[in-house]
């Protein structure tokens, strides 16, 4: 009797060919991979022993070196008359006479500021100092508009905010967007923050964030005011 | 020699490691016999009182459309940069309140900005790693877009802090998250040396901040998140000079004292502190009370010229507290003033002549105060 032959998922005498084959051959047994010295890992050890021993070193030398240093007391007096030597124009070194005084405050409030290398000025936002205010409002006030305290009448502005009319505040200027957004509209008065605009960059790069133990991955852009580390920025 | 082998050198070494560290402690802790509050009081320091009008909000300088993160002062001829949340770095004349240059960056998440000694550059960097410098003196497009004159790149983490070194314009520094500081030639856009790093002494977290000394320009300041300054030596970069330690959470910010071999530190555990470079004193502790019992991290710090007032952001609405150096007290609060920022104040910076803080806030907002009385202090 010839042997039965036995085709891919053929059948001789009510055994499968698949049960056949396994009952003639041992079973499978992978072997272990070799052990392979861990060559990278033995070297970052000897190297983190390295910079230990290094360590010890430096400590070593601090410690001499702390032998001879003076006490704090020493540094304190050379703290104390540094301090007291230098002049400090925001703080004068000796009083000045009323009139003097007056002088300051006549220089500043009212008058146009001179081009002085200090800042004498205590202008306010009532002195007509050379400054020119940007045309926006700034809080209730509005330069040169005959507003209420609770309504803004802001025409263009000279900065970068772009003011729209008839809001109640600041809060409703909208930051145009330069992040190669379309420009908004102030859909929303409330929130100022955001820019309602899609953007065409795409950023996939994972940022590693400040002060934080994790990675923020920016990969799209729904809103120009989402950031990366909202967490931390 | 085996890997066990090396284990247990590394377990020995580190108990050698600890134990001089406790000894070096005990040893500061014994030469610390006084500090500057109690030392000026025993000299009979009156302290410094400011009036309602004496410092007030000269300049509000407005253009920025996102929270200001960093801002830096000319060595002349009174102009600031300031970077925002904007993405923006706008240049400001600080008498005028006029900006001269407003230009877009590449990466919006910048994190900090500083003018070149000869004011005709300006360098910035951030999440982006890279530290990109702008001449002020190309022309921008109708965007406000500037090209990029030299981008230093080689971080491996975000760029926090960048300061040119002083009269030169051709190096700076930064400190990154990637727990190293960096020297760079701007000219070539190369790394002349790197502070720390894997294998190198130096700090071993994020470095937040850097700042070097007027004094001696070879000398600077690094605070980290590994609540720890370190002083450097930028012509010996394989270690720090120093250590200093104290702090009890991560070292946010760190600027020179005006005669150069002090320096202060504010940090997240709610304190500025007042170190001595060449012995590594911990000389004082500016700690508030109120308020969280003192915890409120510091975002930035300023010294006056003469080092009698730290001026001192602190991460809430617009707290700025004023401290007396000398005797340890707060004597004003920005933030208490009128026209005060309406929230936290994340930089600040001291004009060169020291006549003039400038303040920069979330708010997105600029403020620069100056001195409006007169007063003497005795």
């Amino acid at each position: 009797m010839s042997a039965p032959s036995c085709s891919v998922g053929g059948e001789v005498g009510g055994e499968t060919c698949s049960a056949l084959a396994n009952s003639s051959l041992p079973p499978p047994c992978p072997k272990s991979p070799p052990e392979y010295p861990d060559l990278y890992g033995k070297r970052r050890e000897a190297a983190r022993v390295q910079m230990l021993e290094r360590e010890i070193g430096f400590l070593e030398g601090e410690i001499k070196f702390i032998q001879g240093v003076q006490p704090a007391s020493r540094c304190c007096k050379e703290v104390s008359d540094f301090v007291v030597a230098n002049s400090d124009p925001l703080i004068p070194a000796q009083q000045k006479s009323q009139r003097h005084g007056r002088f300051w405050k006549w220089l500043c409030c009212g008058i146009p500021c001179l081009s002085l290398a200090s800042f004498c000025c205590c202008c306010r936002s009532e002195c007509s100092c050379h400054l020119k205010k940007p045309k926006c409002c700034i809080g209730s006030k509005c330069c040169g508009g005959s507003c209420s305290s609770n309504s803004c009448c802001c025409s263009s502005c000279s900065c970068f905010r772009c003011c729209c009319r008839s809001c109640p505040d600041l809060s409703c200027c909208m930051p145009t967007c330069f992040r190669s957004c379309t420009r908004p509209s102030c859909l929303n008065k409330k929130k100022s923050s955001c820019c309602r605009c899609s953007c065409k960059i795409r950023l996939s790069s994972c940022f590693r964030c400040p002060k934080l133990r994790l990675r923020c991955c920016f990969c799209n852009c729904k809103n120009l005011c989402s950031n990366p580390c909202c967490l931390a920025f | 020699m085996s890997v066990s082998e090396l284990k247990e050198r590394h377990a020995v070494a580190t108990e050698t490691v600890n134990n001089l560290r406790d000894r070096l402690r005990q040893r500061r802790l014994q030469l610390l016999d006084t500090d500057v509050a109690k030392y000026s009081v025993a000299q009979g320091r009156s302290p410094v009182k400011f009036g309602a009008t004496d410092l007030v909000c000269c300049r509000t300088l407005l253009g920025h459309t996102g929270k200001v993160y960093s801002l830096d002062w000319t060595p002349e001829r009174n102009r600031i940069v300031s970077a925002s949340q904007d993405g923006r770095l706008i240049v400001w004349n600080a008498l005028t309140s006029q900006k001269t240059h407003a230009i877009k960056l590449p990466c919006a998440w910048v994190m900090t900005c500083a003018f070149s000694p000869n004011g005709q550059t300006v360098a910035c960097g951030g999440l982006d790693s890279v530290c990109s410098i702008f001449s002020l003196s190309s022309t921008a497009d109708k965007d406000g877009t500037v090209p990029v004159s030299r981008i230093l790149s080689g971080h491996r983490g975000y760029v926090s802090c960048c300061q040119y070194v002083p009269n030169e314009d051709t190096h700076l520094i930064t400190s990154s998250g990637d727990q190293t500081c960096v020297l760079w030639d701007v000219t070539t856009g190369l790394k002349t040396s790197v502070f720390g790093g894997e294998f190198q002494s130096g700090h071993t977290a994020d470095v937040l901040s850097v700042s070097i000394s007027g004094s001696n320009p070879n000398w600077f300041v690094s605070g980290s998140c590994d609540t720890t300054a370190c002083l450097w030596d930028t012509r010996a970069a394989s270690r720090a000079v120093r250590t200093f330690h104290g702090h009890q959470g991560d070292v946010n910010t760190v600027k020179f004292f005006p005669d150069g071999y002090r320096f202060g530190t504010g940090s997240d555990d709610g304190t500025c502190r007042l170190y001595d470079l060449r012995t590594g004193h911990q000389l004082q502790v500016y700690q508030a009370h109120g308020d969280g019992g003192g915890k409120l991290p510091v975002t930035s710090i300023a010294f006056s010229a003469s080092g009698r007032l730290l001026f001192a952001g602190y991460a809430n609405n617009s707290t700025c507290y004023v401290w007396d150096t000398l005797l340890g007290e707060v004597v004003l609060d920005l933030g208490e003033l009128q026209d005060s920022h309406k929230n936290r104040i994340s930089c600040l910076g001291m004009s060169a002549d020291g006549s003039a803080l400038c303040t920069g806030s979330w708010d997105s907002n600029l403020k620069i105060w100056a001195f409006g009385g007169h007063r003497r202090v005795t």
